[in-house]
């Protein structure tokens, strides 16, 4: 057994300290990073117009959201789920991490670029639909090996509302074509 | 040469995914070659990994493909190959209906609205396109009804408040589904607002009659009414708020006084009453 005098400990506490800063300004960085361009455009939203404000928070909540989809879809973890996403949403994403975790593959989305269309803002503002037309490269790893790396074009069906401070995707749904 | 020719054909694997699939209902994969690989499905919810025999049918089992959306289905063995498939919505189970605002003071244009949205039974959106009923009914006697078709998954409606003040039941209807909200009628602003006073050994007493909006419904309790009392020394005002149909006040003003009332944006008469 090896003792450990208080000047080691404290110099151990400082090297995690560092390490864990260090770690959380990484994952900051990557949340906030510019890989997620998201365009929108409200142009037939109705029969609520939409204001100024609330498309500043849209594109500023749905980018957010996208980062903390790719995050917690590449490295397995749940807690970037916590916030941009409620509902449905929320409930398959924290299903796929944890079959990713139990399977071992992640998965993760680059160079990510959305053009929203909203398509429906109901008349007292509680929901918004919107089209989301995102391209992105999306990569599957088992471990460290690559299945799937390429380009693909996916068309999401997005229903988001309004939180306490924030927009959250409550539905989050591919289809074929709008 | 002929037994190499011979492998590459057999090590040879493709996959195809199913053209359709609904949410909730088992589907197939069909694979060829020969020899075994593994095989990756990957979509909204589900992330599994399993070895298989090429040239065999992988059965997707209900409960992986219950979430509507994109699914990849990828088949590695010497190389990888992949197919991508889409989940669409199983039948709708239930109405999300959202319903403004949870009271409303009667005979308001455009004062009450909802949104339906249909769901099937994984709490997929149904974006096929549904016809939804939405009716307004009071007191057994339905005020107001249109039916909206779902566009992109959604429906929703605006319509008038009733006359009455009461409960108002607002349903939205789809086939055999039905979600219902109650929105609390109240009454709307006072009309013809009316005042006595009368002088009393300590001030002037003020209560108006009881107080009615223009439908005659009985203005709801704890609205606020004022009463402005001007005379030769100045302007005194008092709040009162309405209890069972009728707000009074007990002013101070030994002098002669015109007295008026008011609540909100609505003005009644004046009284005048002498000094003491």
């Amino acid at each position: 057994m090896t003792n450990r005098s208080p000047k080691q400990i404290r110099h151990h506490f400082l090297v995690f300290s560092a390490a864990f800063l260090l770690m959380g300004f990484s994952l900051h960085t990557y949340a906030a990073d510019g890989a997620v361009q998201v365009k929108l455009d409200t142009a037939k939203a109705g029969p609520r117009a939409v204001e100024s404000l609330t498309e500043r928070g849209i594109l500023r909540d749905y980018r957010f959201a996208w980062t903390s989809m790719a995050q917690a879809l590449e490295f397995n973890t749940l807690d970037p789920l916590e916030g941009p996403f409620s509902g449905e949403a929320k409930q398959w994403l924290r299903q796929t991490v944890a079959s990713q975790q139990k399977s071992g593959l992640s998965q993760k989305y680059l160079d990510q670029t959305h053009h929203l269309e909203a398509v429906f803002y109901a008349p007292e503002g509680d929901v918004m639909e919107l089209h989301d037309t995102a391209q992105y490269q999306v990569q599957i790893l088992d471990g460290n090996k690559t299945i799937r790396d390429e380009q693909v074009v996916v068309h999401y069906v997005v229903l988001m509302t309004p939180g306490a401070d924030r927009w959250v995707i409550r539905h989050l749904q591919a289809v074929p074509e709008f | 040469m002929c037994l190499a020719a011979w492998a590459e054909v057999c090590s040879a694997q493709d996959l195809r995914a199913p053209t359709s699939a609904v949410a909730g209902e088992e589907a197939t994969i069909s694979t060829t070659g020969s020899g075994k690989a593994t095989f990756y499905l990957v979509g909204p919810g589900v992330s599994h990994r399993n070895d298989v025999a090429l040239g065999e049918e992988i059965h997707l089992a209900a409960q992986d493909i219950r979430n509507a959306g994109n699914y990849v289905a990828i088949l590695c063995s010497e190389s990888c190959h992949r197919a991508s498939f889409y989940v669409t919505a199983a039948k709708p189970v239930t109405l999300t209906f959202l319903v403004h605002p949870s009271r409303v003071p009667v005979a308001q244009g455009d004062a009450v609205s909802g949104v339906a949205l249909p769901f099937d039974q994984y709490h997929n959106l149904v974006l096929t396109p549904l016809n939804v009923s939405f009716e307004l009914t009071a007191k057994d006697a339905s005020l107001w009804s249109k039916s909206v078709r779902t566009q992109n998954g959604a429906a929703w409606f605006r319509a008038a408040s009733g006359k009455s003040a009461g409960p108002l039941q607002v349903a939205a209807t789809a086939d055999d589904l039905t979600a219902r909200r109650a929105v609390q009628q109240v009454a709307s602003d006072p009309c013809n607002l009316r005042i006595t006073g009368q002088r009393t050994r300590t001030g002037i007493l003020v209560q108006t009659q009881p107080v009615h909006d223009c439908a005659g419904n009985v203005v709801t309790d704890g609205t606020i009414v004022t009463f402005t009392a001007t005379g030769p020394h100045g302007t005194g005002t008092v709040d009162a708020p309405i209890k069972q149909g009728i707000a009074r006040a007990e002013m101070d003003a030994p002098g002669p006084v015109v007295i008026s009332v008011a609540s909100g944006v609505v003005m009644g008469n004046e009284i005048r009453v002498g000094a003491q």
